[in-house]
């Protein structure tokens, strides 16, 4: 029974394989298999500063990190709190402006997720991730 | 057979059909996201990104074909096995990250799955799974009392 099992088992993990690589080959443009934000989402400081007031920062961290500090200008935009102040953000957005989210380091995840959602829910484009994060900020002021 | 054994058999083959279901809605909506999926995977922090892109690809197939094979009964043991050891090893995962005091959501059904609660995440799971095991026990009690006579 236990050979019969190993096999049973192998065969389908087999078969999940053929339309797993088709379905790798048809995503291959969408997903980047090195970093969760495609090379092209991502911006540096300098970056940024080059678009000047074409670029509005948003803050993914928590509340009482914001609170504490912040980028300039930035925009509070938070997953917890984030039905209430996505309505805050869009009034300050236009389409001309490039959206930068940052979060705490370069290990966080935050600026992905608003970033995520910012593309898919609220349809925005031009949405950026800042590279390190509030701490590379920081280096670069 | 008689009647109860009738009427035995045509429940388990519901709950055969039932949890097979729900495997193959669960994977198929993965499949349409898988972009969704890796960030989901990502989140938990466990693995590297690349990984994580790998697996956001091959899971959903391997839930939908182990779900096709609970309904259809052919490869059965071996996509229940899969079934259970992936339940397991999510539901693991999950508590530890509770314990690492990540937010996660699961992702487990997509958007479905988005808004819900660790309780919640936690009593699906542990429901899916006692059924993967009670249908696994009743294979292996089947087969125990076929070698018997």
């Amino acid at each position: 029974m236990k050979s019969s099992l190993v096999r049973q088992a192998l065969v389908l993990a087999a078969l999940a394989f053929v339309p797993t690589l088709v379905q790798a080959i048809y995503f291959g443009d969408k997903v980047s298999w090195r970093s969760p934000v495609p090379a092209s989402e991502m911006v540096t400081v300098t970056h940024v500063r080059a678009w000047g007031e074409n670029a509005i920062w948003v803050d993914a961290r928590p509340d009482n990190e914001f609170a504490r500090d912040h980028v300039p200008g930035a925009l509070p935009l938070n997953e917890d709190r984030w039905s209430e102040l996505l309505p805050q953000f869009l009034a300050a957005w236009s389409p001309e402006k490039k959206v930068v989210v940052y979060c705490s380091s370069e290990g966080c995840n935050a600026s992905r997720e608003v970033a995520h959602r910012l593309r898919k829910e609220a349809q925005l484009a031009n949405v950026f991730v800042l590279e390190g994060g509030w701490e590379e900020w920081l280096k670069e002021k | 057979m008689n009647d109860t054994s009738n009427i035995l058999h045509f429940l388990w083959r519901i709950v055969d059909v039932i949890v097979g279901g729900i495997f193959i809605y669960a994977g198929a909506i993965k499949v349409l996201d898988p972009v969704q999926f890796a960030n989901d995977i990502d989140n938990y922090k466990i693995l590297p990104w690349t990984i994580s892109v790998g697996l956001a690809f091959y899971l959903p197939w391997l839930e939908i074909f182990c779900g096709l094979a609970l309904i259809v009964r052919r490869l059965y043991f071996g996509g229940l096995s899969i079934l259970t050891a992936l339940v397991a090893v999510f539901l693991a995962a999950t508590i530890a990250a509770k314990i690492r005091g990540l937010d996660i959501t699961c992702g487990c059904f997509g958007h479905v799955s988005q808004n819900w609660n660790f309780p919640a995440h936690l009593a699906i799971d542990l429901a899916i799974l006692a059924a993967l095991l009670a249908l696994s026990f009743r294979v292996v009690s089947g087969n125990r009392l076929q070698d018997a006579v």
